[in-house]
Formats: C-alpha cells, sequence, structure tokens
C-alpha cells in the first residue's frame, strides 16, 4: 500500500514531462505561423514598395512616358529650389498653429468635460465623433460652411458685426481655414486623451491638497499637470505626425489654393505625380516627407519613453 | 450653512453646462447643419442668409439613392469588410506572438510594425499605382483589400498586443497541464477572452478603409471607385451639388457613428493604437 503512492506520483510527472516535452516540440513551430503571414505580408506590401519608390525617385520618370536615370538629381533639384522649402514651410507652419491650438483646446475642454454631471457620458461620446469620420467628408462639410457666397459662418458672424469673409480664397484665411478644419475634427481626440489622463488622477490627492489649503492653480500644475505630461505628449506625437502628413483637408477646401499657399508636401507630391505626371519628382518628394517624419517621430518617441520610464520610477517611490 | 453651501453647489453645477454646451456646439454645429442641408428643398440650399426654417424633403436623398454614389458605397462596404477580415485574422496571431513568444529582433520587428501607422500614405502611392499597374491590379476591389489590410494589420497588432497581455498566464499554464498544444491554448483559452479586442479592431479597420481617400484616389478610376471619390462627382454645371453631397455624405457618416457608439468603451485604445486605456 505504502509504495503505491509514489508510483502513481511517478505515473504523474512522466506524464506531464511528456506533455510539456511535446509542447515544447509543437511550441518551436507555431511562432512561424504566428509571425509568419505577417511578416511575409509587410515586406511584400510596405518594404518593397517603399524600395521601389526609392528606385523610381532617381529616374526623370515620366507617367506614360519615358524613364532616364538621373542619379540624385531629383532630389537636388527640390533642395535647391525655393518652391520645395516653401511648401515645407507651409506644412510646418499649418502643423505647428494646428497642433498647438488642438492641445490648448483640447486641455481646456477636458478640464470643462472632467466634471461630474448628468448626461456628460453622452455629451463627451458626441463630441468624440468627429476624429472617427473621414477626413474629406468633413473638408466637404467645412467647405460648404466657409463658403464666401452662401456659407453660413458669414451669417453667422454678421451677427457679431464682422463683415463676409472669403474664406478659402482669401491670401490670409485660407491657411487659417485649414487649421480650422483641422482643429475641429481632431481636438477631439485630444479631449478623449487628456480626460483619460485627468480621471487617472486619484481623487484623494485633491482632497488632501484643499485640506492643505492649496490654491486651485497650485492643485493644477503640481498634481494635475504632472498626470497629464504622458497624455499630451502622447497626443503631441500622434497630432504632429498626422497633421505633417495632411492631404485630404487641404486638398477638398482649397485645393492647394489661393496659387499654392496652402500647398502642404503631401499635395505638393500628388500634383507632381499625377497631375503633371512627373513621377520620379513625386517619388522624390514623398521619400523627403518620410525623412522628416522619422525624424519627428524619433524625437517625439524618445520623449515620450523618457517621460514613461520616469513616470514608473516616480511610482515606485511612491510606493517605497 | 450646510443648505447654502449644497445651493450654491448646485448653482455651480448648472452654471457648469454653459461652457460644456458651447463646446458640443461648437462639435456638432457642422453635423447639424449638413443634415439639414441633406434634407432642404434644392433652391434652398443656396438661400442667403441661410435658411434655418424650411419645409423638409427627401428630394437630394432620393436622387442620390438612384445615382453611381449607391455603387460606390457598395464597393467602400465590401472593401472594408473584407480587408478587416483578413487584417484581423492575420494581427491576432501575430498580437498573440507578441504577447507570449520570444522571437530574436522582436522589439525592432515590432517597432517597425507601428512605424506603418506613421507612414505618409503619400509615400506609398507611386509604387503602388506603378506595381498595381504592372500586375493588372489597378482599378480592382482586391488591390484596395490589400492595401489598407497594410495598416489594418499593424492597427490590430498593436491593439490586440495589449488585450492578450491582459490574459492571465495561469489559464494558458493550467490548459497546457491538461494537454492541449500551443494551437490549443490559443483558441480554446486566450482567443476567447479577446473577443471584445477583436471586435474593436474589426470596427477600426472597418471605419478606418470607408474614411480612406488618397489611396482609393490614385488607385481606383471607375470600377471601384469607393464612396468618398464618388463625392467628388456630385457636380452641376453651376458648381457643386451640395445637396447631393450632404445627403451622400449623411449616408457615409451615420454608419461611421453607429460603429463608434458600439465601441465606445474601448474608443481611446483604439484611437492610442492601444497606448493608452
Amino acid at each position: 500500500m505504502s509504495g503505491a503512492v509514489p508510483a502513481q506520483l511517478a505515473d504523474v510527472t512522466v506524464e506531464q514531462a511528456t506533455i510539456s516535452s511535446r509542447f515544447a516540440r509543437q511550441a518551436k513551430l507555431f511562432p512561424w505561423l504566428l509571425f509568419g503571414p505577417t511578416i511575409l505580408y509587410l515586406l511584400v506590401l510596405s518594404i518593397f514598395p517603399l524600395i521601389y519608390s526609392l528606385g523610381v525617385s532617381l529616374y526623370d520618370y515620366t507617367l506614360g512616358g519615358d524613364a532616364t536615370f538621373v542619379g540624385l538629381q531629383n532630389y537636388r533639384d527640390l533642395l535647391t529650389d525655393s518652391v520645395f522649402w516653401r511648401k515645407t514651410w507651409t506644412t510646418l507652419q499649418i502643423t505647428i498653429f494646428a497642433v498647438g491650438i488642438e492641445l490648448a483646446l483640447g486641455l481646456v475642454c477636458a478640464l470643462v468635460l472632467n466634471r461630474r454631471l448628468p448626461g456628460i457620458g453622452v455629451i463627451r461620446l458626441i463630441i468624440y465623433l468627429p476624429m472617427m469620420m473621414s477626413p474629406l467628408v468633413i473638408g466637404y462639410f467645412w467647405k460648404f460652411i466657409l463658403d464666401g457666397s452662401f456659407g453660413v459662418l458669414n451669417y453667422l458672424i454678421s451677427f457679431l458685426g464682422i463683415p463676409p469673409q472669403q474664406w478659402t480664397i482669401d491670401l490670409t484665411l485660407a491657411k487659417a481655414s485649414i487649421v480650422l478644419v483641422d482643429v475641429w475634427q481632431w481636438t477631439p481626440f485630444v479631449i478623449l486623451i487628456l480626460l483619460a489622463g485627468l480621471q487617472s488622477v486619484p481623487p484623494q490627492i485633491y482632497e488632501a491638497a484643499t485640506l492643505d489649503r492649496a490654491s486651485i492653480w497650485m492643485q493644477f500644475t503640481r498634481i494635475t499637470l504632472p498626470y497629464l505630461t504622458t497624455p499630451i505628449l502622447l497626443a503631441l506625437l500622434f497630432r504632429t505626425i498626422d497633421t505633417f502628413k495632411i492631404f485630404d483637408i487641404v486638398y477638398v477646401v482649397t485645393a492647394g489654393g489661393p496659387g499654392d499657399l496652402t500647398e502642404t508636401l503631401s499635395v505638393f507630391a500628388f500634383y507632381e505625380g499625377f497631375k503633371f505626371s512627373q513621377l520620379g519628382r513625386a517619388a522624390a518628394i514623398s521619400w523627403l516627407v518620410v525623412i522628416v517624419i522619422n525624424i519627428l517621430a524619433t524625437v517625439l518617441i524618445k520623449l515620450l519613453a523618457r517621460q514613461r520610464s520616469k513616470a514608473v520610477l516616480d511610482e515606485e517611490g511612491a510606493v517605497a | 450653512m450646510n443648505a447654502h453651501q449644497t445651493q450654491s453647489g448646485r448653482l455651480s453645477q448648472v452654471l457648469w453646462y454653459l461652457p460644456v454646451l458651447l463646446i458640443l456646439a461648437f462639435f456638432t454645429f457642422p453635423l447639424i447643419w449638413i443634415v439639414m442641408t441633406a434634407l432642404k428643398p434644392p433652391i434652398d440650399v443656396f438661400a442667403y442668409p441661410p435658411k434655418f426654417v424650411f419645409t423638409p424633403t427627401l428630394d437630394n436623398y432620393r436622387r442620390v439613392l438612384a445615382s453611381d454614389y449607391m455603387d460606390s458605397l457598395g464597393h467602400s462596404v465590401i472593401i472594408a469588410l473584407v480587408s478587416a477580415a483578413f487584417s484581423v485574422v492575420l494581427g491576432t496571431l501575430t498580437a498573440y506572438g507578441f504577447s507570449r513568444y520570444p522571437l530574436r529582433g522582436k522589439d525592432n520587428l515590432f517597432f517597425w510594425i507601428l512605424s506603418l501607422r506613421m507612414l505618409p500614405v503619400i509615400a506609398v502611392i507611386v509604387p503602388y499605382f506603378l506595381l498595381f499597374q504592372r500586375v493588372g491590379l489597378t482599378d480592382t476591389l482586391v488591390a484596395m483589400m490589400l492595401v489598407y489590410a497594410v495598416f489594418n494589420i499593424s492597427f490590430t497588432v498593436w491593439l490586440l498586443k495589449g488585450f492578450f497581455d491582459e490574459v492571465p498566464r495561469e489559464m494558458e499554464e493550467a490548459a497546457k497541464m491538461d494537454g492541449y498544444g500551443p494551437w490549443g491554448v490559443f483558441t480554446r483559452v486566450a482567443l476567447p477572452l479577446v473577443i471584445p479586442g477583436i471586435a474593436t479592431a474589426i470596427v477600426f479597420n472597418v471605419v478606418q478603409s470607408i474614411n480612406e481617400f488618397l489611396l482609393a484616389f490614385v488607385l481606383t478610376q471607375r470600377k471601384a471607385t469607393t464612396a468618398p471619390i464618388a463625392l467628388l462627382n456630385f457636380l452641376t454645371p453651376m458648381g457643386l451639388d451640395w445637396g447631393g453631397i450632404s445627403a451622400a455624405a449623411s449616408m457615409l457618416v451615420t454608419p461611421v457613428i453607429i460603429l463608434a457608439i458600439i465601441v465606445r468603451k474601448h474608443l481611446i485604445r483604439g484611437m492610442s493604437f492601444g497606448q493608452l486605456e
């Protein structure tokens, strides 16, 4: 009797050992199934096209015409052309203004909407809707609203005593119109991210601060803002990259005009390639865009990573 | 004293609605205005001062329903659904891999897949145009499905990795002890627990594909045009047909709004690429 128990145990262990060795054997092949198809797919449809595009950018490649190898000529032409730099500046201007306003307005709105009120959940959800919609459709909404002769915006501002404006045609207002539309669509995204940050602040901290008679401003700068650093950086990362690539809204609202005043780099590359059939030049512009976006993304992701590791250290410090 | 305090608390509560409603008005006015325009008789669409009171009519919707726009809307739906299904299969497998299995150069691979989110569409427009022309896929639904899958897979991997990370490992260990192989552990234990994540991924993939403009603009001409491209065709000899555009746009936006409401709980995970909860 007494010898039977160890024997049974031994059986179980042997069984477990065969199970885990069989599992280990199969687990060696399993990752191929998990990673293989995706890697293969993305190699074929993202890396290969990018390399192909790099090749095209080295040619004087006319759509439907000849392709002559010209080396770095396309890049040299672009980088020495003031037109390219002006359009780069336009893109940066729109990005800086749009993202700056989105962050500031988003912060204010998030603070307003952070209060517990009846119906606030539904209101927040409605406010989030623009970011889910097609930028092209939103461009159309606003082109109609901004129209100089029958647009409703001119009618609304007439109550403030402001004369009607040619929003999308005026030399100074056209860029502002693009910024306005981007702000309308993407401030909700900033609100969403910042509200999540605000809700991660433990309410006891505010209670303690109130007991310590910390002013509202002190509470905001010492408690609220530190909790918002990571969300703000994340919003900055996504918005900067996306606005730098802006195409749809510009294409619909101003088509890059008046003249080429609102032509961003994406619109520029599109026109070069598919309006003037200069595919080599278009590929070169788009590669320059990729390089700039890489630099922007690397810097912002580094900042974000540093902030995150700092946040983890702070938390560990608090626990200790 | 106490009663006074709660009263002032209630008053500030009510006053707080003022800025809330102001924000709400700013973000909803364009939507309301477009729906109103869609319901206006054609003469009223261009009226100035704009009409806020009018007899609603479905004329604009009737015109849109009878136009080519409906075909394009159909293309959009087919492309979005097939591309989303394909992307979710590949993306789910890879997300599980990133969450559970070691792989040499895993971090770099993961970062590469994220970087596809940053990749400007303009960078792949020229090569896609030339390559699809070469293999005879220009202006086909298949080409659009393949292209959208690139962005959708990358999104799905990022979103679902977070969901898989939340599945307790002990549950998988237990299933292992019961004799399940790696595939069994994956399908019987992990997969059922991330179904909300998969649903979220599908919704976001569908929305992304339906909304996309630039790729469809370059890669389709007639047989595979998507709804956003067809919007460009609402023209009259006098200019844009704003009644038609408004009706068509509202038809494109309504399903997106419904989908957004369905995934409202996971909106932040979707929008932040799984970086926030």
